[in-house]
This record gives C-alpha cells, sequence and structure tokens, in this order.
C-alpha cells in the first residue's frame, strides 16, 4: 500500500479552506500564517509541511509548528489540538480568548467545551462542528457560509 | 533434434533437397524448396513433405532468436505445417516428433506469453499468445487441466500491473488491467491469497490516490465529493483483505493493510484492532 495516510490530507484541506472562512485580527495579518500543532501526528505534520511550501494565506506564508505542550512564544492563527492532547483545550482556550486563534480539535463533544472547529468522523468520511460561539469569543469574525457547511452546535 | 523421415518420395528432387539443407541446418534455405513440396502433387499428401516444414520453420524461428515476437509467423506455420502431417499420417510414422513441435511450439508461445506482460503496450498480444499456448497443448493432451496454469498467468499480469500502477504513478490504465487480471484469478480461485493481496491493495490505493492527488485549496464541498469516492473504494478493498486474514490470520500484510483501511475509513477501534493483532505477531 502506498505510503500516505488521507486522513492526513483531508484535514490539511479543511485547514486550508478554513483560512477562507474566517477573519483574523488586523495585528495577525502580517508576518507568517501559522498554524499550531499541539501533540504527535507525523504523517499530519509532513503533510502541512508540504501544503506549506505551495501555498499561502493572502500575502501571508504558512508556518507549522509542532510541540506537545503550549508554547508561550508562538503567536498561532490556527491551534489545531491533536485528540491525544484534548485534556489542554480547557487552559488553551482560556489563555487564547480573543487572541484571534482559531481553536480545532478531534474528539467528540469538544464544539461545546471550547473549541470553534472540532473534526468528527460520520459515515466514514471527515466532518466537522462548527461552534459560532467560541469562534467570536476566539476574536475571530466568521461567514455565515462555513455554518451551512458545517454540523452546527450553536 | 533430429528430423528423420522415410524417403518414400526420393525421386522428387525438391523434398531431396529440402532435407538434405535441413541436415546441413541450413533452414531458411530449405523453405522455399518446401513451399514447392507442400504444393507439388506427388509430395503434397506426403505427411513427411508437412513435417519436414514444419521442422524446418521452426529451426529457422529458433534461429531468429529466443524470444523472437516479429517473426512469430514462422512458429505459427511451424505448428499448421505440424498439424497437416498428423492429420495425413496415418501410419504415425512422424506423431511423436509433430507433437513434440507442437509441444515445443507450445511452450515458446506460453513463455512470449509471459516475457510480454512485461510490457504494458502489449498485454493484448500477449493474451493473444497464452491462448495458443492453450490450443496447441489441448491438440498434445485434449484433457489437460488450464486451471492452474490461467491462475498462474493471471496472477503474473495482475502482480505485474499493479507494480507498474505504483511505479507509473498510480496510472489508471495499469491500474485497470491488474483488477481485470485478479478478479479472473479469484473466479477460478477465491481463495487465492495473493490475488485477495493484491486486489486489496489496489482498491485501497486506488481511494489513496483520489486523495493524494486533491489538491489543497479544493471546496469544501468538492472535498466531500472526493471523500465519498474515495471511501467506496477503501470499502471496494476490505473484503479481500479480510478474505486473507480468515484465510490466514497470521498473515502479516493483511493485518497491516487492514490497519490502513480501517484507518482510512476512519474507524480507529478496528484499525487499533489490527494494529495490535500485528504487534502481538511480531512479539511471538
Amino acid at each position: 500500500m502506498q505510503n500516505f495516510d488521507p486522513n492526513a490530507k483531508v484535514k490539511a484541506v479543511f485547514l486550508y479552506n478554513f483560512t477562507r472562512y474566517f477573519e483574523w485580527p488586523e495585528k495577525m495579518k502580517s508576518g507568517n500564517f501559522i498554524i499550531h500543532i499541539i501533540g504527535t501526528n507525523n504523517s499530519l505534520s509532513g503533510e502541512l509541511n508540504r501544503m506549506a511550501t505551495s501555498k499561502q494565506v493572502g500575502n501571508q506564508k504558512l508556518e507549522i509548528k509542532n510541540s506537545t505542550s503550549l508554547d508561550a512564544t508562538i503567536k498561532p492563527h490556527i491551534i489545531f489540538i491533536l485528540s491525544e492532547s484534548s485534556d489542554m483545550l480547557k487552559d488553551i482556550s482560556a489563555k487564547y480568548k480573543g487572541k484571534g486563534a482559531l481553536i480545532v480539535t478531534e474528539k467528540g463533544g469538544l464544539a461545546k467545551s471550547g473549541s470553534a472547529i472540532n473534526f468528527v468522523a460520520i459515515d466514514s468520511k471527515l466532518k466537522f462542528e462548527y461552534s459560532k460561539t467560541n469562534a467570536v469569543k476566539a476574536g475571530l469574525k466568521t461567514s455565515e457560509e462555513l455554518k451551512s457547511l458545517a454540523i452546527a452546535v450553536d | 533434434m533430429l528430423v528423420i523421415w522415410h524417403n518414400q518420395y526420393a525421386q522428387n528432387d525438391l523434398l531431396f533437397d529440402a532435407q538434405k539443407l535441413c541436415n546441413e541446418k541450413n533452414y531458411e534455405q530449405a523453405i522455399p524448396l518446401l513451399e514447392k513440396v507442400i504444393v507439388h502433387p506427388e509430395t503434397k499428401g506426403d505427411p513427411a513433405s508437412w513435417h519436414i516444414r514444419s521442422y524446418a520453420y521452426l529451426q529457422t524461428y529458433k534461429q531468429s532468436g529466443p524470444t523472437n515476437t516479429a517473426k512469430i509467423s514462422l512458429l505459427d506455420t511451424a505448428i499448421s505445417s505440424a498439424l497437416v502431417s498428423i492429420s495425413l499420417d496415418s501410419a504415425k510414422g512422424y506423431s511423436d516428433n509433430n507433437y513434440a513441435f507442437i509441444k515445443n511450439g507450445a511452450a515458446t508461445y506460453y513463455k512470449l506469453g509471459t516475457i510480454l506482460l512485461q510490457d504494458s503496450l502489449n498485454t493484448g498480444k500477449s493474451e493473444i499468445f497464452y491462448q495458443k499456448y492453450k490450443k496447441y497443448t489441448s491438440i498434445i493432451n485434449p484433457s489437460f487441466d488450464f486451471k492452474q496454469k490461467d491462475i498462474e498467468y493471471y496472477n503474473t499480469m495482475g502482480s505485474i500491473f499493479a507494480d507498474q500502477y505504483m511505479r507509473n504513478n498510480f496510472d489508471q490504465k495499469h491500474g485497470d488491467i491488474a483488477k481485470m487480471a485478479l478478479l479472473k484469478v479469484l473466479e477460478l480461485d477465491s481463495k487465492n491469497i495473493s490475488a485477495n493481496i493484491n486486489l486489496g491493495i489496489l482498491y485501497y490505493n486506488q481511494g489513496a490516490t483520489l486523495m493524494r492527488m486533491m489538491d489543497y485549496d479544493v471546496d469544501l464541498s468538492q472535498l466531500d465529493v472526493i471523500q465519498e469516492n474515495a471511501k467506496k473504494l477503501f470499502k471496494q478493498s476490505l473484503p479481500f483483505m479480510i478474505k486473507v486474514y480468515e484465510l490466514d490470520p497470521k498473515a502479516e500484510k493483511a493485518l497491516e493493510s487492514l490497519q490502513g483501511i480501517y484507518s482510512a475509513l476512519l474507524d480507529e477501534e478496528k484499525a487499533n484492532e489490527f494494529k495490535q493483532k500485528k504487534e502481538a505477531l511480531n512479539k511471538k
């Protein structure tokens, strides 16, 4: 079988798409567009780094950061909390409240516990729950269009 | 192989000369003479004429190179001449050699058929040669059971094209040929492990390729369609790999593949189950 993780690719496509549906605060529209992965998923990191070589967000270059805990020196536009790190959601959402970081998770129920986007598997396909409330709390301007593509939780 | 025949028509100089040339291994020079011999009223009904013609063509073909497909008409003529000789040979004076020629021709067709499998442009020709092998083998041995040979041939075709599919950046044409061949194997032997594994991997790879080729900025509605199509292919791969697992629960390739397929289908529970089975196998 080919050495390729289809789910990592799908998540990368979703993350890139999300950059079209949110508007980040003015102060975050310069410098690199940072996606910070909390946890370990080598396939996903590899896929996002591949994406970063060919895509950018507006005029901002994509930059992928990876750590197993929060790093205060990183000012992320998207924080993707992997399943194994889900326990950190509460702290992360409190810390980044109003700072313009889109919090993405991948464990059942987390869109109701602080993340704006939560990946869920439905009928063998990856879909996402969307909490507009949490996105606004994070300091992002949201698009109504995204709601029609998502499983809205509020 | 030496050619021995009764020289009943020694008065016919052409046949005598052709025989002489063959004995001197000048087969190509013998052929024009033999073309006249087989239409000459005195010799056209003689099994010896057709027998020596068969021999001369067979040897000329061999001299042209062991796997020469451009000169394959020489082999065809050799075999058809042997068949005419057999039909005329009521005394069966030449039958052993005639059958040996046909057997030799059949084996050559089989060899050419498998060699041509390596070339994706010649799959059709390969199958034609393989069918000729079967046709001529049936003449030598009418009760020959081709099932195992068919399995071997189509499994080889399937494996080669599944490999070509991977090597040629997942080119659909190669994948389709592999699929056709492997499904033929399973029609004959549904428990064939190699065909089940290769088909399972092939369907999985086709699904994965859909994902891999997708651009990062494909819109979300299109992403859903691609996921749906890939899911169908992942699901198609599943029964083949499950079959392998049922036939051989310790087949590492099946355990690893099932882990990958279930993971692609976002069934992490099942993916972990097979991951653990594979790890347990490796601990033993």
